[in-house]
């Protein structure tokens, strides 16, 4: 009875070679499996995120110093444009007022007439 | 009876007192609204500046052009300028009551006269007065009034006859002498 299965079992383990192609087979079905790396993925979307972050948050910083200086840059136009129509205002009524001291400057030298109320 | 006499004279000095605190002298006049005018007018001038509008004026004015800077010497205590000039093509088509209502404004203790002039013939009237406060100039005020035109000046501030007189020929001002007349 032992030996018996001592004889089967000698028998179901003896060496056997492959058949044949065997190999072949095997190497092209590893072709055909693309093997993908793994890497870790714990850290790449935080890592995108952060750089999506700063990009934007120099796109915002960029935009508020532009809007900074163009809204300086329109406050200096507008009070040069007032201070410019200021200035011929000033001028203007400078001349209106020495045009009329002139006025009353030639009646007050003119020879006085019937017509001259009085000076 | 006297304490009603008593309460009488009271009464009295503060109505009186009251009234010519009311009549005081203002040195900026209260200029109609000619608005209207601008329209009918050939020509029509109106300038208001006032002190922010003048500071910022004499920010503009180069200290290193002469002109400019005997502009910016009359501008020295001037606390605001007011011009209301309006030319028309036919005669008093303005409303004559309203600068007859600015000459009356003038009337008040204070301001005093230093030139009328009155011209039958071309129906000119010319007024220049001065608002004098412990001997110092407080405003100006120039009404000229003829049938196609009237111009009121009000300069709120010391107004210095001299110093404007250096502006003579400049900016198209002319030559005046108005201190040799007076």
């Amino acid at each position: 009875m032992t030996e018996e299965f001592e004889r089967g079992l000698r028998g179901a383990l003896r060496p056997v070679d492959p058949p044949s192609g065997f190999a072949d087979r095997v190497l092209e079905r590893l072709d055909r499996q693309s093997v993908v790396p793994v890497e870790p993925r714990v850290w790449r979307p935080r890592v995108r995120a952060l750089q999506r972050h700063w990009y934007s948050g120099v796109a915002l910083a960029a935009s508020v110093v532009l809007a900074v200086v163009a809204v300086n840059q329109l406050q200096d136009e507008r009070s040069e444009r007032e201070g410019l129509e200021a200035r011929r205002q000033l001028i203007e009524a400078l001349r209106v007022t020495s045009e009329k001291l002139d006025l009353a400057y030639e009646a007050v030298n003119r020879p006085p007439s019937t017509d001259d109320a009085g000076v | 009876m006297s304490k009603s006499i008593h309460l009488c004279t009271v009464v009295a000095f503060l109505a009186y007192w009251l009234s010519s605190a009311a009549q005081a002298a203002d040195p900026l006049l209260k200029l109609p609204n000619f608005d209207g005018l601008t329209e009918k007018a050939e020509k029509a001038v109106t300038i208001t500046l006032d002190p922010v509008l003048l500071r910022l004026a004499a920010r503009f004015l180069d200290p290193t052009d002469p002109e400019d800077a005997a502009v910016k010497e009359v501008m020295q205590g001037i606390g605001g300028i007011y011009v209301r000039s309006f030319t028309f093509a036919e005669d008093f088509a303005y409303p004559v009551a309203d600068v007859e209502a600015v000459r009356k404004q003038l009337g008040v203790p204070g301001w005093h006269r230093l030139v009328e002039v009155r011209s039958r013939k071309e129906q000119t009237k010319v007024d220049i007065y001065m608002l004098v406060e412990k001997e110092q100039a407080k405003a100006l005020a120039l009404i000229a009034s003829e049938p196609r035109e009237f111009t009121i000046v009000n300069i709120v501030g010391s107004v210095d006859l001299d110093k404007l007189h250096r502006l003579e020929g400049q900016f198209g001002i002319p030559k005046l002498e108005i201190e040799n007349k007076k």
